[in-house]
């Protein structure tokens, strides 16, 4: 291996772990919390209505801890990258929208209903995210299971 | 056919699937809730209600201030039915001047007045949230209502009527509420006007029984 495709596993692999990491904090921090409050911060985007907000804040705290799981273990990494970016993608129309529309959004819910940042600065971070997840998908390889699994 | 280290690696995802959602599981387990009553003043309803309804709330919120409007709306519809108790949860990181509103509203109580106080103070809160420095508003809305204000004033600087505003918000933690305004209906928790009219549509039935 050469030095240079070397350093790009390196921040392949960070990519992966800080976008996994971010994934897995989200997952926790809202599947702890009550997931009423999850739910009234998705009823603030006006896109669902208040039974399938609570229905959603079932949901999507367990697919974010698992997919940053998987993401950051390196199991199907391309694949994992590509469902973390596709959500990502997501949560930035959903902002985007909301944005557009100059709905009331104090809290943006991405990290549990405490404090949180505006709808600007969720959606920069997003955009940050996003390019990581790219170099996660593209160097993915350095200390996956993907890797480990394929050793005999 | 599935290969040997495709077999593997959904192995591996299936376990740590079911590894992060026992632990998760587990946290949660840790969460408390008591219930301590409201103060007479802050409760409205006959006690043979059939759908109790707390609520934490933050006079500063504009959230709250529309729960407010749903809340009354309630009432209205289901009259006796419902008993709702008020609780504090000043959201004192964001809005300075919350936990004064809250001692002030409990003094208003005190005088027979915590409602129609706390009517003023949502109404107008946006005059007093932010304030730099320590509102007029609370002194005006007393005259308003013809309270006394060297009264409320004693009262809401006093120990006692801190440690019932602290109480609240210490009840509110280790019942894991985290924002403003929830409601627990019949010990079923709802955030938001919107869940709290699920959630009285999931007693209706109870709710149209005790109207009658």
């Amino acid at each position: 291996m050469n030095p240079g495709s070397d350093k790009k596993e390196i921040i392949g692999l960070l990519a992966r772990l800080i976008v996994g990491g971010v994934f897995i904090y989200a997952g926790v921090v809202k599947a702890l919390a009550p997931v009423e409050e999850f739910a009234y911060a998705i009823e603030s985007y006006q896109v669902i209505n208040a039974k399938l907000s609570l229905w959603s804040a079932y949901l999507m705290p367990w697919i974010e801890l698992w997919a940053g799981l998987l993401l950051a273990a390196g199991v199907f990494t391309r694949l994992s990258a590509l469902f973390n970016g596709a959500m990502l993608v997501f949560f930035e129309l959903l902002l985007g929208q909301a944005w557009l529309r100059g709905l009331p959004v104090t809290s943006c819910g991405c990290f549990g209903s405490t404090g949180s940042n505006s709808i600007g600065h969720e959606f920069l971070q997003n955009i940050v995210l996003l390019a990581l997840t790219a170099l996660a998908f593209r160097y993915a390889g350095l200390w996956s299971a993907d890797r480990l699994v394929e050793k005999p | 056919m599935i290969d040997r280290k495709t077999a593997r690696l959904i192995a591996l995802a299936g376990l740590l699937i079911f590894i992060s959602t026992i632990m998760v599981l587990l946290a949660r387990q840790f969460n408390l809730a008591p219930e301590r009553p409201s103060p007479a003043f802050r409760t409205f309803g006959p006690e043979s209600a059939k759908v109790s309804i707390y609520e934490y709330t933050d006079f500063a919120c504009p959230a709250c201030r529309h729960a407010a409007l749903t809340v009354e709306e309630l009432m209205k519809v289901y009259g006796p039915a419902i008993r709702i108790s008020f609780k504090h949860y000043p959201l004192s990181g964001i809005h300075p001047w919350s936990a004064d509103a809250a001692a002030y509203a409990d003094c208003a109580g005190e005088q027979g007045k915590f409602r129609e106080y706390g009517a003023l103070l949502f109404e107008n809160q946006e005059k007093w949230g932010q304030a730099k420095s320590a509102p007029p508003e609370f002194a005006d809305y007393a005259r308003k209502l013809g309270l006394d204000w060297t009264r409320m004033q004693a009262c809401a600087a006093s120990p006692e009527a801190r440690r019932r505003v602290a109480l609240d918000v210490s009840e509110a933690d280790l019942r894991g509420v985290n924002a403003t305004p929830t409601f627990f209906v019949n010990g079923k928790r709802a955030v938001g006007p919107g869940q709290l009219l699920e959630q009285a549509r999931n007693f209706d039935n109870l709710l149209k029984g005790g109207k009658q």
